[in-house]
């Protein structure tokens, strides 16, 4: 009876949905990202309650810019508006439009559809301006956070596997517990910036803006299960140091690994050209070997180093095994995505992107050299049984801070457009079959 | 395919009403007996943080306006976070009594999210009304938690806290979209719900 009462109220919650209460685009023709084959004579926007829309609601833009839309007008019932649209010519189009609710308050938001053509996403609807120097920042805080969360648990199950003295693990909980709160925060903040910039709306009406055309893209998709994914790893990381159980660490490490590959299929490597499922595989292995690489470097240089000291040897010598792994997967999958990306040897000093990968090229040179220098000097000396230097722990942080400085770059990188293939010749498309 | 909010509200509100008993029995009983059984120590806490995580699929399926998503967020948040800081306490994990601020933290959070959400008047439908009446209730209740901090032993202070809880989940078991308060449905709320 006791079990059955607390699966009943288990139930009872377990099966959360969402919630609206004012007025909610329900239904738009053309659809969300919709691709027609015919010019649509009219955009229609059906609310769940009755809304008031003044003549230039609905602003239909070419992906020049150019208005292809007239007057808006509602509906008898009041609950949906629509706009004349002139003959529509293939290519994409950005619905941009702002209704007032029966009870005064604006509701807005914008979407895509392309005729005889695939839609743009929303973040490349007309208006939007692109990533700015905030979302590089935003991107690389992000990027920091996975690093503490994903490496700091792959640094205490792999590297320290037994227990810490209580105030390395304190801290060691409190850094894992700070990457894995601080990618839920930064993953909202992102996305509610790359919805800002498509959505081009003031503040005030931004608040109301309908976000739900941006969720259904890879990006916003991505989104909501990383925030899922990582509301889980907190959950999961709170309760292994709630019942000092390190077996659910194994949980934790795993789930963050998982969904940070929500990053590898929502980006340049799942969308470009030329992408598959070998680019979505390298990118998602560069960024976990990235990952646990500097948040390993973190948790030796500010866990092990000041609050273990008996742990030094083993966990400086174990960790320098793991890394010459991690950067045989980073350099490989770099170098194939760099090859992917760049179908010129000239783009790497023609194009921004090119410019970009090569300051991420040398600070990854820098880092690598700051590697073997540990690597080849002092791991033979450490196995041989010498005495700690005294500069190691100076020397790993400053290889962390090159770590995450690469971080930065990458951060740019990810928010960059790689440059464009070559087109295919169009002889070699419509060549007669052998 | 969203099932209605009132179904959502429901659920959450079977949640307080859970946590608000507990806090109940606590208070009517005393500490002594509560905690005849080591689990029970953990019982409302446990449900306070697992409501918290079970927030988060509301928020990032609700991404009809960007005020929406944001106070399903700090729902969530304030809802770990203070289940997290009870369950460090009785654990002995934390220490200090000050932890016990998460509480009154996360009604005054949850308060305000109430408030700066609801974008309707307070007479305009039954939700509006309740959304209304419960931020005011978390940021009043809020007296509660914070008191007990200082006056842990305090009855009154226990029952109020407790009734605070229950008092929300009946609210949010009334709450529905556009159905009348007092008779009154504002004519620019569009049709009732079934």
């Amino acid at each position: 009876m006791k079990r059955a009462l607390a699966a009943a109220a288990f139930l009872a919650l377990a099966a959360p949905a969402s919630a609206w209460a004012h007025a909610t685009l329900l239904q738009t023709k053309p659809a969300f990202a919709q691709r027609v084959e015919r010019s649509p004579r009219v955009v229609l926007l059906r609310f769940d309650q009755s809304v008031e829309a003044l003549p230039n609601a609905i602003t239909v833009y070419t992906s020049k810019g150019h208005v292809v839309s007239g007057l808006t007008r509602s509906t008898a019932d009041k609950r949906a508006v629509t706009v004349p649209v002139q003959q529509l010519a293939r290519g994409g189009y950005t619905v941009r439009w702002r209704v007032t609710s029966a009870d005064s308050h604006t509701v807005s938001g914008v979407f895509t559809f392309g005729v005889r053509h695939p839609a743009p996403p929303a973040t490349e609807a007309f208006g939007a301006s692109g990533p700015t120097t905030t979302e590089h920042i935003v991107r690389w805080l992000y990027f920091v956070a996975l690093a503490l969360v994903a490496g700091g648990l792959g640094f205490r199950l792999l590297i320290v596997r037994g227990p810490l003295p209580p105030q390395a693990e304190r801290r060691f909980y409190w850094i894992a517990g700070v990457g894995a709160v601080g990618v839920i925060e930064v993953g909202i903040a992102a996305f509610l910036l790359r919805a800002e910039d498509a959505l081009q709306l003031p503040f005030g009406y931004f608040l109301y803006g309908d976000l739900s055309p941006l969720a259904k893209l890879r990006f916003g998709l991505a989104f909501m299960a990383m925030t899922l994914g990582f509301a889980l790893v907190s959950a999961l990381l709170f309760l292994a140091w709630l019942t000092d159980r390190r077996v659910l660490l194994w949980p934790a490490f795993l789930v963050a690994l998982g969904f940070a590959s929500g990053l590898s299929l929502s980006g340049h490597s799942a969308v470009d050209s030329g992408s598959s499922w070998l680019s979505e595989l390298a990118d998602w292995l560069h960024l976990s070997a990235a990952a646990l690489w500097v948040g390993g470097l973190v948790q030796l240089a500010f866990v092990v180093w000041p609050l273990a000291p008996e742990l030094r040897r083993q966990a400086f010598l174990r960790f320098s095994r793991l890394a010459t792994v991690l950067i045989a997967v980073l350099l490989s999958a770099g170098i194939y995505l760099s090859v992917l990306r760049l179908p010129r040897l000239s783009d790497l000093w023609s194009a921004g992107y090119g410019q970009v990968l090569l300051v991420k090229l040398a600070l990854v040179s820098l880092a690598l050299l700051w590697g073997a220098a540990h690597h080849f000097i002092v791991r033979p000396a450490l196995e041989r049984g010498a005495p700690l230097f005294a500069g190691l722990p100076r020397s790993l942080i400053g290889e962390s801070a090159v770590g995450i400085a690469i971080l930065l770059v990458a951060a740019i990188l990810v928010e960059s457009k790689p440059p464009a293939r070559p087109a295919t010749p169009q002889v070699a498309l419509h060549a007669p079959a052998p | 395919m969203q099932p209605p909010a009132e179904f959502v509200h429901w659920m959450f509100a079977t949640g307080l009403v859970l946590v608000g008993l507990c806090l109940l029995a606590q208070a009517v009983v005393g500490d002594e007996v509560w905690r005849r059984r080591p689990w029970r120590a953990y019982l409302w806490p446990s449900l306070a943080f697992t409501m918290g995580v079970l927030m988060w699929p509301v928020m990032v399926f609700f991404t009809n306006s960007t005020i929406h998503m944001l106070a399903h967020g700090s729902w969530a948040q304030v809802m770990m976070f203070s289940g997290a800081a009870e369950l460090g306490l009785v654990r002995g994990k934390l220490h200090s009594r000050y932890w016990r601020l998460a509480m009154p933290f996360a009604f005054l959070v949850s308060g305000a999210a109430f408030l700066i959400h609801e974008q309707n008047s307070w007479f305009f439908a039954r939700a509006a009304f309740l959304h209304h009446l419960i931020g005011w209730t978390l940021i009043i209740g809020a007296i509660f938690p914070l008191l007990a901090v200082f006056r842990p032993r305090s009855e009154a202070v226990r029952a109020g806290f407790a009734l605070t809880f229950v008092v929300l989940g009946v609210m949010l078991y009334c709450d529905r979209d556009t159905a009348p308060v007092f008779g009154h449905l504002s004519p620019l709320a569009g049709a009732q719900h079934r």
